[in-house]
């Protein structure tokens, strides 16, 4: 109790616009959320961006909490960053159509040399499909309940428990290869 | 990493499958995450939290110089719209000598009392016209004796009709 009092507390000041307030919520969950999109893009670079991206939102956003799982409504938030990027990444790529042949084998280049960095687990991660690497990461990272992440993608609770199953399977099926 | 989200899975499994389906589902689930707990990712560079937190503070230092911004620009306007007043109230009394007269005008438009066009003005006005006329050409008719009936009755029954008319007219 006392933990969610404290929350609470912090939460105020960020509403009262403290810098404190927001350094503490830095502090407490800086990592989780840039582990959550580490795992989702396999780049340190693009989730240093994020993660700012996201607390700078958050910033704007605060006023808009109105109580309940500050993780459900964080980690909610840091899923939209995650998609608004997706979806700029999209519309970059299709204007970099035109160009495709010249920067495929900078992108290959660029791809490995990454690739040799990271680990095992974010190699298999990528094999599964975005749409169960979001929601294995969500549950990760944010260390919600199946009821809460259900809620928050406004989806049946077996649907996610199901989609969720056959991910983590899958994954340690391709871990075990 | 997993403080929060230890709900008794096989229990939550039992809801959609069999007890034996659910305990493998469960252990799945354990199974998978435990992989996940075992390959951490990385964490954030203390210069890119660092980065983060200053961030924080210079948009919280914009947001803060924007309110102060928008405060000052009201009051401003404020102040702006006070001297304004200010000014076309000393100009009035310059030029007036003091409070001018309260000029009080008809709602109704000129061109209505001008008008002989009844009709076209107001429609119960025409319909009481109409049958105010009606009455009179009844009235005359008896007067004469043209319908042949009972005068002193049928004059009477005229009377009550024509304060029926007359009621429903002011009642609208």
């Amino acid at each position: 109790m006392a933990k969610s009092d404290d929350l609470a507390q912090i939460i105020n000041g960020c509403k009262a616009g403290e810098a404190e307030s927001f350094q503490t919520l830095v502090d407490m969950y800086g990592r989780r959320c840039y582990g959550y999109f580490y795992r989702l893009t396999g780049n340190r670079d693009i989730s240093d961006d994020l993660l700012g991206e996201l607390f700078v939102k958050l910033v704007a956003k605060i006023g808009s909490f109105k109580g309940g799982s500050f993780e459900s409504w964080l980690f909610k938030t840091a899923s939209n960053v995650f998609y608004d990027y997706l979806r700029k990444k999209q519309r970059q790529k299709k204007l970099l159509e035109g160009r495709e042949k010249q920067l495929k084998s900078e992108l290959i280049e660029a791809k490995k040399s990454e690739r040799e960095q990271i680990d095992k687990l974010q190699v298999q991660l990528e094999r599964l499909n975005a749409e169960t690497r979001e929601l294995i990461m969500l549950r990760f990272y944010s260390q919600l309940s199946f009821k809460e992440i259900a809620e928050m993608r406004s989806e049946p609770i077996g649907t996610t428990l199901s989609k969720m199953h056959r991910g983590l399977k899958k994954l340690r099926e391709l871990m075990e290869q | 990493m997993n403080e929060r989200n230890e709900e008794n899975l096989k229990e939550l499994f039992e809801k959609f499958v069999s007890s034996e389906q659910a305990e493998r589902g469960a252990e799945d689930i354990r199974k998978g995450e435990e992989i996940l707990r075992e390959h951490p990712a990385p964490e954030p560079d203390g210069e890119v939290i660092a980065g983060i937190k200053a961030q924080i503070a210079m948009e919280l230092l914009g947001r803060k110089r924007r309110v102060s911004k928008r405060v000052v620009y009201k009051v401003a306007a404020v102040a702006a719209a006070f001297i304004i007043l200010a000014v076309v109230n000393v100009k009035i009394f310059e030029k007036g000598g003091g409070p001018g007269k309260v000029v009080r005008a008809s709602v109704l438009p000129a061109a209505l009392w001008d008008s002989e066009d009844i009709a076209a003005d107001d429609v119960d006005l025409a319909i009481l016209t109409a049958e105010i006329k009606e009455i009179e050409e009844d009235v005359l008719a008896l007067e004469l004796g043209e319908n042949g009936g009972n005068g002193h009755i049928d004059m009477a029954e005229l009377e009550m009709e024509l304060m029926e008319i007359n009621g429903d007219f002011w009642e609208g």
